[in-house]
């Protein structure tokens, strides 16, 4: 078997995934591509199905029907599975007697990774100074690095985070941020979940949105803000009525919100002014409403939140 | 805390140097991985360390605690072996080579000691189990403890040759009456069996060297005592002691070449001697401390032989065969190693049990996603180590506790000198170490099936230790099946007395001799070992992580 794995251009295929366990459907037809040079956001609320998914890519838990390829290959039969995926599943899987190196060092040892790649590593998560600490008296944040140093480790072409900016100071989030950005930037695939849209508004290029199991988007930053704005115009007149049936002419789907504003959708904002202008209804300021992400994304994950005891695994 | 990087600069993600890129690694560096995992978490290296000490400190109190007996007779045979040599002979010298042969025409064993609750059936278990002796012998004198070899009939057993107490050769299994002969021609002494005096069966050949020019050669007689198990009460043992006495007929016996010895009377009985060889008496001797032995009242001997005509009656007691003893001088030393296995069992059980309780698998199996692979690696990593920490501390337990079971009497020919080297002792040590690793793989493979650390822990102590206390508490049989077919059986490895089937062998099932076949113990916990991690690849394979 031949493998050389190169260092991009590889990919993540995932088609059809559908995962239950017993009486919950975890992942449902799960299909989306992770491409190579940029940051995919896997987000969703808690229970939605991502942490579920990344386990069924690297081979751990198996799905029910359909794939997840890694480079056209599945995870299983990888060679040496680090030097093609890197991945941070949880921080806390450490033993805590165990020093920082030592953890690295088993690891690097099963794929036969020279022992200077943990120092190189360990440089690069700042641990240098900790590595002989035994990782017990890490704290999260610590322990967040030295889970990305080891998915660091085989310098792998598709890196894999789940939630990767828990726990993290300031400081340590904008150090995650900016190495997301240039490990997209030499060319790897780079997915990373969160639950939360805000902490990977300025990180991800695209967006994987994913609510109880299903994918609810496949799209681009820029694209999922403008779709959920829908358009809409708010318009703040007097003469309420009178723009209504103006706007209702119109083909605009018109709704009074409050006393004083006519909220309008369908229609573009300076479109809205100029049959406003032309019909003589008095109004004392229009404006587009703009949607931020974070309202994109709970428009669209709004029907998918879990509630109640649907607790079971984290998804 | 704070990480204490800058938090917008970091170096680059690329590697120095380049990393290896085709290719399966190599199973070794899986082994190497999970050898850095067992090494590097300091409370493991704690544990399995203990386990020598263990094993070395439990040892050392068994040694010191224990106390040699105070041995009938310390006669031993030309090996050195502890023996017994006690019977009656009627015997004439023979010179150079030549032959004896006599019609064995009846043998009747007896209780000595008649039974009074005879209902029990334990006559007849005396009887079934004792080896009474009649035949022809050929000794270097009457010495006890000197070479010889013998053709004799045993009830139950048939014809046997056998020789310096440990050769036992089984020939035609007939009962008295029957012809015998013994040849002697140099050191070689042949056996042969004829149902009519005519016709003759060869019954074996034994070689016993420098046997001298001159031997005594003729009947014989000796009839052990049958040594039963008494009821068991919770933890003790009785055992009974049958003595018996066996009335032997034997017709027309002759020596070729016949020699005319002495005055010439035409008897039948001329030239032939009445003796008792018995090696317990005279050994009772100097240093009898006051009220020692109160039940050791000089046996008298059996009665004198009787001739009638050419047929001649010989009561015999006594038995010529290898001395049993129940101490195990190696056993003792290695006492330990149940002490040390706690340790072991735990850490091997929390190798595995550790990680599926941090989730730490799912980063195991990440980098290995060939799990079959990783948990052989672990397996053998664990039982490697185990066996090395085995193979050590037995060792050194043996050395540390020889002086002192010397000091506490434990002295050839009862208890003959020993070296690490004895194919017996070695056989210990290394089987020791590898019921230790068997065991250690054992709990491993269980932790995967269970993946919590307390349960596993629990059904391998209690597999240990239960089926030894229960052992001692239910019928001989089935506790000797209970420590046939629970992990403990292993430890039967440890038996270094060596046993003979011309020896009736008393086992108390917990002190691990439910074996005859000191590996076949060994076998058994390598059975649970391999159904266990069968079980665990299985599960292993077919879990989600």
């Amino acid at each position: 078997m031949t493998e050389s794995p190169p260092r991009s251009g590889v990919t993540i295929e995932v088609r059809g995934l559908r995962k239950r366990y017993r009486s919950t459907v975890a992942v449902d037809d799960l299909s989306f591509t992770v491409e190579p040079g940029m940051v995919t956001g896997f987000v969703g609320p808690n229970g939605a199905g991502k942490s579920t998914t990344m386990r069924i890519i690297l081979g751990l838990d198996a799905a029910d029907e359909g794939s997840a390829l890694v480079g056209g290959r599945p995870y299983r039969v990888l060679d040496r599975p680090l030097r093609t995926v890197g991945a941070l599943l949880d921080a806390a899987a450490v033993h805590p007697g165990r020093s920082a190196r030592n953890h690295l060092l088993w690891l690097a040892q099963s794929n036969a990774i020279p022992r200077r790649r943990v120092d190189e590593v360990l440089d690069l998560a700042g641990l240098a100074t900790v590595a002989k600490r035994n990782v017990g008296g890490f704290s999260l944040g610590m322990r967040q690095r030295l889970g990305i140093a080891a998915a660091l480790l085989g310098d792998p072409a598709v890196v894999i985070f789940d939630e990767p900016i828990n726990g993290l100071d300031i400081e340590g989030i904008q150090w995650i941020r900016s190495l997301l950005r240039s490990l997209a930037g030499e060319g790897r695939a780079v997915l990373v979940s969160s639950h939360l849209m805000s902490e990977l508004e300025d990180t991800a290029d695209h967006l994987l949105v994913i609510g109880r199991g299903r994918l609810l988007a496949d799209t681009s930053v820029r694209e999922l803000v403008t779709t959920a704005s829908g358009d809409r115009v708010a318009v703040r007149t007097g003469m309420r009525t009178e723009a209504m049936t103006t706007l209702a002419n119109a083909g605009a789907l018109a709704t009074i919100t409050d006393g004083e504003t006519v909220t309008v959708s369908g229609l573009p904002v300076e479109h809205v002014i100029e049959l406003l202008t032309r019909d003589g209804v008095a109004f004392t300021g229009v404006s587009a409403h703009r949607a931020s992400l974070e309202e994109a994304y709970m428009e669209l994950t709004r029907d998918a939140v879990e509630f109640g005891a649907a607790a079971g695994r984290e998804g | 805390m704070n990480g204490p990087v800058t938090a917008t600069t970091h170096r680059t993600t690329r590697t120095a140097g380049p990393l290896p890129a085709a290719g399966r690694p190599g199973f070794g560096w899986l082994l190497l991985s999970e050898w850095t995992k067992l090494r590097s978490v300091s409370r493991w290296t704690v544990a399995l360390l203990t386990a020598p000490v263990l094993i070395i400190l439990v040892g050392l109190l068994s040694a010191a605690s224990s106390q040699a007996g105070n041995p009938d007779s310390t006669v031993s045979g030309p090996d050195g072996t502890w023996v017994q040599d006690r019977f009656h002979f009627v015997h004439r010298p023979l010179t150079g080579d030549g032959s004896v042969t006599t019609r064995v025409a009846s043998t009747r064993l007896e209780l000595s000691v008649p039974q009074q609750d005879g209902g029990d059936g334990r006559t007849q278990d005396v009887e079934r189990t004792v080896w009474s002796k009649a035949g022809l012998m050929v000794k270097d004198g009457l010495r006890p403890g000197s070479r010889y070899a013998a053709v004799m009939v045993t009830p139950g057993h048939g014809v046997r040759l056998q020789s310096n107490f440990t050769t036992d050769i089984a020939g035609p299994a007939v009962g008295a009456p029957t012809w015998l002969r013994l040849t002697r021609a140099g050191s070689t002494i042949s056996a042969f069996q004829s149902s009519d005096g005519v016709s003759w069966t060869p019954a074996g050949t034994v070689t016993v060297p420098d046997l001298p020019q001159t031997v005594e050669v003729g009947p014989f007689v000796a009839s052990p005592a049958g040594i039963l198990m008494g009821e068991r009460q919770f933890g003790t043992v009785q055992f009974e002691r049958y003595p018996t006495t066996t009335r032997a007929v034997f017709e027309r016996p002759t020596l070729e070449p016949a020699r005319a010895t002495g005055a010439a009377s035409g008897e039948p009985q001329d030239g032939w001697r009445d003796d008792e060889v018995n090696d317990e008496a005279g050994q009772s001797g100097p240093p009898l401390p006051a009220g020692a032995r109160p039940d050791k009242t000089p046996q008298a001997g059996p009665p004198a032989a009787e001739w009638a005509g050419d047929r001649l009656t010989l009561v015999g007691v006594g038995d010529i065969a290898p001395r049993t003893k129940s101490e195990d001088v190696i056993k003792l030393g290695l006492t330990g190693a149940y002490a040390g296995l706690m340790a072991l069992v735990a850490v091997a059980v929390l190798f595995v049990t550790t990680e599926y309780r941090r989730g730490m698998l799912r980063t195991t199996f990440t980098a290995s996603p060939r799990r079959g692979r990783v948990l052989v690696a672990k397996a053998m990593v664990v039982g490697a180590v185990t066996f090395v920490i085995g193979l050590v501390a037995g060792v050194a337990a043996l050395l540390i506790t020889l002086p002192i079971t010397r000091d506490n009497g434990f002295l050839p020919p009862v208890y003959p000198d020993w070296s690490l080297i004895d194919p017996t002792v070695l056989r210990a040590i290394v089987g020791t170490a590898g019921v230790l690793a068997a065991i250690a793989v054992f709990s491993l493979a269980l932790g995967t099936v269970l993946r919590r650390a307390a349960g596993a822990v629990a059904i391998v102590i209690v597999l240990i230790i239960l089926p030894q206390l229960l052992a001692g508490a239910l019928p001989t049989a089935a506790g000797q099946w209970l420590m046939r077919l629970t992990p403990p059986a292993g430890f039967s490895v440890q038996q270094t007395v060596p046993h003979y089937e011309q020896v009736p062998r008393i086992c108390i099932p917990e002190n691990g001799c439910v074996y005859d076949q000191p590996w076949a113990g060994f076998a058994v916990v390598c059975g649970y070992a391999l159904v266990t991690m069968a079980v665990a690849l299985w599960l292993l394979r077919r879990r989600d992580a």
